[in-house]
């Protein structure tokens, strides 16, 4: 167990490695360079400063250097952990990440609990439920959730709860009421996977020969879903979540631009428009630093819930 | 269902009734006594550069910002153009244009608790200049400064080494605003992140970039220009910025009471300005002073440009009128000249701008671009194409695209990243290039088009020899001219040869569009169309 835990956080480090140095060879690639890009952006051409003006700015973010240079210089401040200072900002990295990094996590967290909660019940209805039409209705639920781009999602949410019914605000990040509907926003199409794969393992798992003894005990439809049925349908669904989880830094992205909320996903967002490559990377970092752990615990629970993996492993 | 649908409906417009009766009562005592307190929540777009010190800003948004902070030497009458005094009480300008002595107001306080004296004003202009390539604004503003030179505690004379009538309109604005001396003892980069001190009726608290600024009322605050009622203190115990980049969101804000104040960059549709207005609010708007948003040629020999037949023909093909139209809405101002028509000394071109396919048509054939069956024109085989770099094809570049081809132009639309169309535009690779720049001051056009001090590509390219020396003598006499007069000359015979050459297409005036809840009372532009809450209250106690 020790060992193929070390292995699989050696292969972690690999990933990130791999994520660091694609990142920042893409962000190279782009055309331009930071500094005209940020001008341009603004109300003013950067052709009306000198060469030597341009020379100086570029030269206070080390974009001067040739570019294995600049790579190198990084990566050997990243071993240090040292992440930097952002091109745009004027201000360290870390602090950025710290200040962002809390928001995105509560909004995250929520938008799973919801996933969750909301997913879940829309499967256990969909194969429990007695009425033809409902069981119809909800297994084809999912399937319009889905194909819901979030963007539209969010924009019908402020438009009837922030605006005509006035419960929740639709913009900013103080407090709790501002988290519900990005959280919402973010967990309709989540939630809307997660039901559609656990649906169809609860399909197979109330196929099994075995269903019918439990049934023959006297256990009603619902509790014979909720009882057997969830245990055995659980890895797969497991497995989804992990997937979900880890784009949760892309999905934030819709939705706090939308919400105009404070978090990781618009920090990255509006990085990757600036050219603010040691923003940008870090983010990339964080974010793909959590799918790493993630992947890392959905497959050190997966024995757990399912024995067969393990009964597998020592057999093999 | 229906009929519930119907019961709200009668409800909402019943409610909208009792608003709309309120907004006259509030009207109504709009010219007795504004009501003292309340927080002014205003929701700009984003906040792209990220900076709170005015010396270093170009956002137009955050000079909004800047100007409830820090007061500026003199001030620019919206109206007239006129500069009037304001921490300077009066001033005297050298024949030459070269150098400018102010006296100050005195009693005037920055925030920090230092006093405005020539000292500080000293200050504050050498730093901007120290600043250089960071306060790109300050660049021109202050372009062939020399020193700034303490003659009592109330009198400082600021000398240049080339004339710059400019210079007095520059004092007016936020880029040259003057803040504690304090201020100055900090790096630039922590300038950028707030830690700021001004004279201005606000003091600036929070500043967290593109999501939060907070501002406070200063009681102390007693020296506005004569272009703001209020004598005193602001009415407004605080200003809220926030930055919602949905127009559709920031629209349902400011209809749904969240915000008072929604201030995009682009201008509100018609569909979101009548949504405005059922709900009580109002929608106050100015074109930005400056250059007008418009195409510059690139006349290198052998581009289709070079040919003054074929420009002129361009310039009587774009149907300004339909644009505004269609773009924007009916009764959108129609654009009559290189300068929005806020710009003091504009002077309106209109015949010359005006729409006449077929004056363009025997132009075109003139040149010998003939049409052929497929409804292009062709000279020597080769087609007339114009290549114009855009970040995005935009309804109104489309709109453009479809009025040249009908007399027979093929305009490209090259979709580019910002920094690569910097690059297209540097190096020459297009036919036509935007350019537009806020200032209430006809020399702004020269960091578009002077060959003598812009290095930009719609400087380079847009002039043979002989028409840029023209153009660049005529920019000189507008900045050796003190006399009102004499400017307004120099700068109408450019504006008149400029449209002529077809050295620009003005394409549509930039209108600020701001949506106000109906709470808001007192609202005012400044010259360069930026917020001045010294006047602004809020009428009723509802939150």
């Amino acid at each position: 167990m020790t060992r193929y835990v070390l292995g699989r956080i050696a292969t972690a480090l690999g990933t990130l490695w791999a994520v660091y140095t694609v990142t920042f060879v893409v962000l190279y690639l782009l055309p331009g360079d930071p500094v005209t890009q940020l001008l341009a952006a603004g109300d003013v051409a950067a052709e009306s400063l000198s060469a030597g003006q341009l020379a100086d700015l570029q030269a206070r973010y080390g974009l001067d250097r040739p570019i294995h240079d600049q790579y190198a210089h990084h990566l050997w401040r990243l071993a240090h952990l040292d992440l930097g200072e952002s091109f745009t900002r004027n201000v360290p990295v870390s602090g950025l990440l710290a200040d962002r990094l809390g928001p995105t996590l509560a909004l995250g967290a929520l938008a799973v609990l919801l996933a969750v909660a909301g997913g879940g019940a829309i499967a256990v209805m969909a194969v429990s439920a007695r009425s033809g039409v409902a069981r119809f209705l909800l297994r084809r639920l999912p399937a319009a959730g889905v194909s819901f781009p979030p963007f539209f999602v969010g924009l019908l949410l402020i438009q009837i709860f922030a605006f005509r019914l006035g419960w929740f605000p639709a913009v900013g990040s103080d407090g709790w009421r501002t988290l519900v509907l990005p959280a919402v926003t973010m967990a309709a199409p989540a939630a809307a996977m997660l039901a559609q794969v656990l649906t169809r393992s609860l399909d197979r798992t109330l196929a099994e020969p075995w269903v019918v003894t439990v049934r023959a005990t006297g256990l009603s439809r619902f509790a014979v879903v909720t009882r057997h049925g969830l245990r055995n349908a659980a890895p797969a669904a497991v497995n989804v979540l992990g997937l979900l989880l880890g784009a949760t830094v892309a999905e934030a992205v819709v939705a706090e631009t939308l919400f105009s909320r404070d978090g990781l996903g618009r920090l990255v967002q509006e990085a990757v428009l600036d050219q603010d490559v040691p923003v940008v990377q870090a983010v990339v970092l964080v974010a793909g630093a959590a799918v790493v752990a993630i992947n890392l615990v959905v497959d050190l629970i997966h024995p757990m819930l399912d024995p067969r993996v393990t009964a597998m492993r020592r057999a093999g | 269902m229906k009929k519930l649908g119907h019961l709200l409906t009668l409800l909402l417009l019943a409610v909208l009734g009792l608003a709309a009766c309120d907004a006259n009562a509030g009207g109504a005592d709009r010219d007795g006594s504004p009501a003292a307190g309340g927080t002014l929540r205003v929701a700009f777009w984003d906040d792209a550069q990220r900076c709170a010190d005015p010396n270093q800003v170009y956002w137009i948004e955050t000079r909004s910002v800047n100007r409830q902070v820090a007061d500026s030497l003199t001030d620019q009458d919206p109206a007239t153009g006129a500069i009037v005094p304001w921490l300077a009480t009066d001033w005297t300008v050298s024949g030459d244009a070269r150098e400018y002595t102010f006296n100050l107001r005195g009693g005037v306080t920055f925030s920090d608790g230092a006093p405005l004296d020539a000292a500080a004003v000293k200050t504050a202009l050498d730093a901007t200049v120290a600043l250089g390539a960071k306060s790109v604004l300050g660049l021109t503003y202050l372009a062939g400064y020399a020193s700034a030179t303490v003659v009592d505690p109330d009198t400082v004379t600021v000398r240049f080494n080339q004339p710059n009538a400019a210079f007095l309109q520059a004092t007016s604005t936020t880029t040259l605003a003057i803040l504690s001396p304090a201020t100055y003892r900090e790096t630039p980069e922590r300038r950028c992140a707030g830690r700021i001190a001004g004279s201005g009726p606000f003091v600036m608290d929070e500043f967290t970039a593109g999501t939060r600024v907070h501002l406070t009322r200063r009681k102390d605050y007693a020296w506005p220009s004569s272009l703001v009622r209020n004598r005193g203190a602001a009415h407004l115990d605080a200003i809220t910025f926030s930055y919602i980049k949905e127009d559709s969101v920031r629209v349902g804000s400011l209809t749904s009471g969240a915000i008072d104040v929604a201030w995009p960059r682009e201008p509100i549709s018609e569909p979101d300005q009548k949504l405005i207005r059922a709900t009580g609010g109002r929608v106050e708007s100015r074109p930005l002073p400056g250059v007008s948003y418009q195409l510059v040629p690139n006349v290198t020999d052998g581009r289709p440009l070079a040919d003054r037949r074929v420009r002129q023909a361009l310039q009587k093909l774009i149907d300004r009128r339909t644009y505004a139209d269609t773009i924007y809405w009916p009764g959108y101002p129609v654009v009559a000249g290189v300068f929005d028509s806020t710009t003091p000394y504009f002077a309106p071109q209109a015949p010359a701008l005006a729409h006449d396919p077929d004056g363009a048509g025997r132009l075109l054939d003139e040149a010998g671009w003939r049409r052929e069956p497929d409804g292009y024109r062709y000279r020597d085989g080769r087609r007339l194409s114009l290549v114009d770099p855009v970040t995005a094809a935009l309804p109104g570049d489309q709109l453009l695209q479809d009025q040249l081809r009908q007399a027979g132009i093929d305009l490209q639309l090259r979709v580019v990243t910002a920094a690569q169309r910097v690059d297209m535009f540097a190096a020459g690779d297009f036919d036509l290039a935007l350019a537009f720049l806020t200032r209430a001051d006809p020399s702004v056009l020269g960091s578009a088009l002077d060959q003598a001090v812009s290095r930009q590509g719609t400087a380079r390219y847009s002039q043979d020899a002989g028409t840029g020396e023209r153009i660049s003598a005529l920019f000189a006499q507008g900045l050796r001219a003190i006399d009102p007069a004499q400017r307004g000359r120099a700068y109408a015979d450019l504006q008149r040869y400029v449209v002529e050459q077809a050295v620009s297409f003005p394409i549509c005036e930039r209108v600020q569009a701001v949506g106000l809840s109906r709470r808001v009372q007192g609202f005012a532009f400044t010259s360069e169309s930026f917020l001045r809450a010294n006047d602004v209250w809020l009428s009723g106690a509802d939150g």
